[in-house]
């Protein structure tokens, strides 16, 4: 079996990237990631996730879409690859197969 | 409504490049949005943490689609390609390269041999394995008088010190008796040697080399002598002489075992006895019990051996305590030990009196720190000129290269690429030098030798140390001659250089003025320096001494049927039609043997009696030597052995001007600076009459003021006759010697018959200054040579600079005197600045030096004049030439092709 070796917050970050489907850059995807989650991370660690998840080859990137706002500066959009969605199916399928696994009483007493 | 500025630039300044314009994007997009929603102060923290989380180390860097991989520097394919341009630059431009080899080759000979002197000098008595536990007791005496510091001690201190002091290990001792006769009694080879009686603890504690016999065990035994190789030879002719006996005449005929044949001292060791003989031979001896009963005495030079790590200020604490529970000290008196590292005895023993010692023994040789520190500075400034040197001819020539370095950096070599090529150059050229350095230092040597004492070698032998540094100056001189040019080549911009193929950089050029300024200020104050020490040496050579110095001849008085026939001699001396004079005395001017020093007073004053020194003379003395007697007599013969001569210093100091029979005291005397002593066991002072004032004659060196001299007659209590001094003709000298010989050999037939020239012995006294001299006077020169290498190299480079011009100023009408003046004026004007900093600084050196003597001359003017002319000279010659041959070019060459 196909292991995908992808952390929680590479997780995240991929699946945001999933969702923001092609308009995701830095900004986007920080903004995204607090709105959705409530987390406040450091840009460097998205930065560096992003940097991460491209060299896996889950995520690629290409320049461009510069705007005043941001001086002329370009940006780099990222946009997950095949590999990618199939690595995040696989993790949702795998967390799936393991939920089905675990006894329903257990369930109920630690979420009680 | 923009982030920070300061934090901006430190993202930009920091912030890896590949990723940096979308993170500057982000972040700008991230602070507007901070900003509008909680604020600036928010945002403006929000934004300055995030930055620093993009910053090294936290950020992570982008790896490039296809990475460009740089030639590594240093593999062996670009070492190959520095190595090959290397080569044809310097084999291109082979006057520059000469040039170069020639001023880094002599620069770095000067240094490897002051190297190996001052190596030498500091490493002198460590060739013993522990020397880093070997001290020497010093004692520090204080009198109401006088406070003295001496390398002695007494037996006991030596001898209870090692048993009662945790912290010492073992102890030795030496007492030097002076000069016996040692003879070997097969084939009555006869030397007179300078001896000395050592405790066995010499053996244990210093590694002496030794040849035959065993080492340890030695000096055990009664009548045992450890002699040298060197004396071994004379003696017997061979060195496997353990075993044999030798007569020793010391009080009485003594029949001594050889015990051991030690190698010969090396030249760095202080010792330099030729023989020693086990202290145990004395024991039997009357006065011996006598002389080691008394802890306050000072016979003895004495090592401890301490343990590991214990320390010296403990143990000589507690040597001085064991001294003063063992003492009773008159008031006013006391004495403490100090404990003096034997690393330290040949350089740091100033003001430390060797005391232990016979008065005709000469005392240990020191070395002299300043001229260690003097001659260190020198040979560091030789090197940093030949460095100098390159640097100046290697930036001049940079803008020959620019073409060079614009297209490797056109084709994508980097700033460090262009540095490594130019060390490497830069390396290879000192390298090359260094070996012909060495070649060069091997061929100089055996002269260096010669006249600096020593047996230095420079070859695989050599201290590990020795080529340690070498190989580190090495390196140091080619990375501070290279680095100059390499990192100033590296800098221009490839479009400047292939634009304009011109390096112009206008403090490029200043930095070369300033330093051919600096080279030739040292130059000039070398220069300078040189002459006033000749001058100063001739001056003491040639000084009125107040007697006159020239064809003196002294006779060693070295028996005692010698000396009892001493007038007999004398009278046979005066037959002799070619001696005109001849006198006896205790002590002559100039002569090694210490002269002692006696209390002196007039009787009837209350004063504390003043020091003078004391010679003894006959009635000869005056005229011999040429002493003039300011008012008085001389003396007349036996009935005056109660009457003196003074010196006018002397006379001033008691308060006498006319000598008139006034009478003196002389209560007590001093051997080698110790403390003054009884002359006789009955305390009985000597009274004498002042019957006579000689003019001031300089009887030590012109380091020393005049000092209170008294002469008394030849019979005196203080010092009995030890030298014949005799004035004779000019004309055939060895006759005249072999007839004073035959006088002697007459009254003793075992005599050695020992002369000396008085000059020469009176030079010796400047020897030292001699041999710095003729140091001083070849690094002088080297740093002129190379100096003018340097701007030989200069100015090839500025005529060839300027060489157009010169060919448009020639069609114009310029004649070969204004192009040479034109492009002499530049250089010249160096000098001259150059000689307006080294005047001050070569008066303010040499008058420093001067100051060593009681008596020397003024640096005069013309001495300064003359080094600056001959400065400028100099450097008139070297750079005229070239702009003589520019001047006379024809200019249609130069002017034909632009």
């Amino acid at each position: 079996m196909f292991r995908t070796n992808l952390g929680e917050f590479e997780e995240l970050v991929l699946l945001i990237t999933a969702i923001l489907d092609g308009e995701g850059y830095g900004v986007t995807i920080s903004q995204a990631l607090e709105e959705h989650t409530g987390r406040v991370a450091a840009f460097g660690t998205v930065h560096n996730t992003l940097i991460r998840l491209e060299e896996k080859g889950f995520v690629n990137s290409e320049l461009g879409g510069a705007t005043a706002e941001r001086g002329g500066r370009r940006k780099r959009m990222f946009r997950v690859t095949a590999l990618g969605s199939r690595a995040l199916r696989e993790v949702q399928q795998l967390r799936e197969e393991l939920w089905q696994m675990v006894p329903t009483q257990t369930l109920k007493l630690g979420g009680i | 409504m923009n982030p920070p500025r300061w934090a901006n630039r430190l993202l930009q300044w920091l912030h890896p490049d590949e990723t940096l314009e979308e993170v500057e994007g982000d972040l700008n997009e991230l602070y507007t949005y901070w900003y509008e929603r909680s604020g600036k102060t928010r945002a403006t923290l929000r934004y300055v943490l995030n930055v620093v989380s993009v910053l090294p180390p936290f950020v992570r860097r982008r790896k490039r689609k296809e990475e460009y991989q740089p030639t590594p520097n240093l593999n062996s394919a670009m070492i190959r390609n520095y190595f090959k341009i290397t080569f044809r630059t310097l084999v291109r431009n082979k006057l520059y390269t000469a040039l170069n080899v020639a001023g880094l080759t002599f620069g770095i000979s000067c240094f490897l041999l002051i190297g190996l002197y001052l190596f030498d000098e500091l490493t002198f008595d460590q060739q013993h394995s522990q020397t880093n536990r070997i001290y020497r007791a010093i004692q520090h005496r204080k009198t109401p008088t006088e406070d003295l510091t001496m390398a002695a001690s007494s037996y006991n201190v030596a001898e209870e010190a090692r048993k009662q002091t945790g912290e010492i290990e073992n102890s030795a001792r030496i007492i030097r008796t002076g000069r016996s006769n040692i003879t070997n009694p097969e084939n009555k080879n006869t030397f007179q040697e300078t001896t000395a009686f050592g405790s066995s603890g010499m053996l244990d504690i210093f590694d002496f080399t030794v040849l035959d016999g065993s080492i340890k065990s030695a000096l055990n035994e009664p009548n045992s002598i450890v002699i040298v190789e060197e004396l071994a030879q004379r003696l017997f002719g061979t060195t496997d002489v353990v075993g044999k006996t030798v007569d020793f005449e010391f009080g009485q005929n003594r029949l001594l075992r050889i015990t051991a044949v030690l190698k010969n001292h090396p030249r760095n060791s202080s010792f330099n006895f030729n023989s020693m003989i086990s202290e145990a031979t004395l024991r039997a001896d009357d006065d011996f019990a006598e002389m080691t009963s008394d802890w306050d005495s000072q016979n003895f030079l004495t090592f401890f051996l301490l343990k590991d790590n214990a320390d010296p200020t403990i143990a000589a604490r507690k040597i001085t305590d064991l001294l003063n529970a063992n003492v009773q000290w008159e008031p006013g008196t006391s004495a403490s030990y100090s404990l003096q590292p034997l690393a330290d005895m040949h350089l740091r023993s100033e003001g430390i009196v060797d005391r232990a010692r016979n008065d005709n023994v000469e005392a240990m040789d020191e070395g002299a720190l300043r001229y260690i520190n003097i001659f260190a500075v020198v040979a560091l400034f030789v090197l940093l000129i030949a460095c100098i040197n390159y640097m100046n001819l290697a930036t001049a020539r940079a803008s020959n290269r620019a073409k060079e370095i614009g297209v490797r950096k056109a084709n994508g070599a980097f700033k460090h690429h262009l540095i490594y090529q130019f060390l490497t150059e830069s390396l290879l050229v000192t390298t090359v030098s260094f070996l012909l350095a060495v070649a060069l230092t091997n061929v100089l040597l055996p002269a260096f030798n010669e006249f600096t004492h020593k047996e230095l070698s420079l070859g695989i032998h050599t201290d590990y140390r020795i080529w340690l540094s070498s190989l580190l100056a090495l390196v140091v001189t080619g990375l501070v001659s290279g680095s100059y040019p390499a990192f100033l080549l590296s800098g221009f911009s490839p479009l400047m250089l292939l634009k304009n193929l011109k390096t112009r950089n206008k403090g490029d050029s200043s930095l070369r003025k300033g330093l051919v300024v600096f080279q030739f200020t040292i130059s000039i104050v070398m220069m300078i320096g040189t002459i006033v020490l000749f001058q100063q040496i001739r001056f003491a050579n040639n000084k009125d001494l107040g007697f006159k110095k020239e064809l003196l001849v002294v006779v060693d008085i070295n028996s005692g049927d010698v000396r009892s026939g001493a007038e007999t001699i004398k009278a046979e001396f005066g037959k002799i039609p070619a001696v005109k004079n001849a006198a006896v005395t205790s002590r002559v001017p100039g002569e090694w043997k210490t002269i002692p020093t006696v209390k002196i007073s007039r009787e009837g004053t209350t004063r504390e009696p003043d020091v003078a020194y004391l010679i003894g003379a006959d009635e000869n003395f005056a005229r011999t030597f040429d002493v003039q007697l300011v008012n008085g007599r001389n003396f007349t013969g036996m009935a005056d052995s109660a009457s003196v001569l003074l010196n006018e210093t002397a006379a001033k100091l008691l308060g006498i001007t006319e000598a008139a029979g006034q009478r003196i005291e002389i209560p007590s005397r001093s051997w080698n600076g110790g403390s003054y002593r009884p002359l006789n066991q009955a305390e009985e002072p000597f009274q004498a009459r002042v019957i006579g004032i000689v003019k001031d004659f300089h009887f030590q060196s012109l380091r020393e003021k005049i000092a209170p001299m008294v002469l008394a007659y030849q019979r005196n209590p203080v010092q009995s006759i030890d030298y014949f001094t005799a004035r004779i003709g000019g004309s055939d000298i060895p006759a005249t010697l072999a007839k004073m010989k035959n006088v002697i050999t007459k009254i003793d037939p075992t005599d050695l018959f020992e002369y000396h020239f008085l000059d020469e012995q009176l030079a010796r006294f400047y020897a030292e200054d001699q041999r710095r001299q003729t140091l001083l006077i070849w690094v002088a020169l080297a740093t002129i040579f190379i100096a003018c290498l340097g701007l030989f190299g200069l100015a090839t480079y500025a005529a060839e600079q300027r060489v157009k011009e010169i060919g448009v100023r020639k069609v114009l009408g310029a004649s070969i005197f204004n192009l040479t003046a034109l492009l002499s004026k530049d250089f010249l004007k160096l000098v001259l600045i150059a000689n307006g900093i080294a005047f001050p600084l070569a008066w303010w050196a040499t008058s420093q030096w001067l100051e060593e003597f009681a008596y020397h001359i003024q640096p005069a003017w013309w001495v300064f004049a003359v080094a600056g002319l001959l400065s400028v000279a100099i450097a008139l010659a070297t750079v005229s030439y070239q702009a003589i041959r520019a001047a006379q070019m024809n200019p249609v060459r130069s002017l034909r092709s632009e």
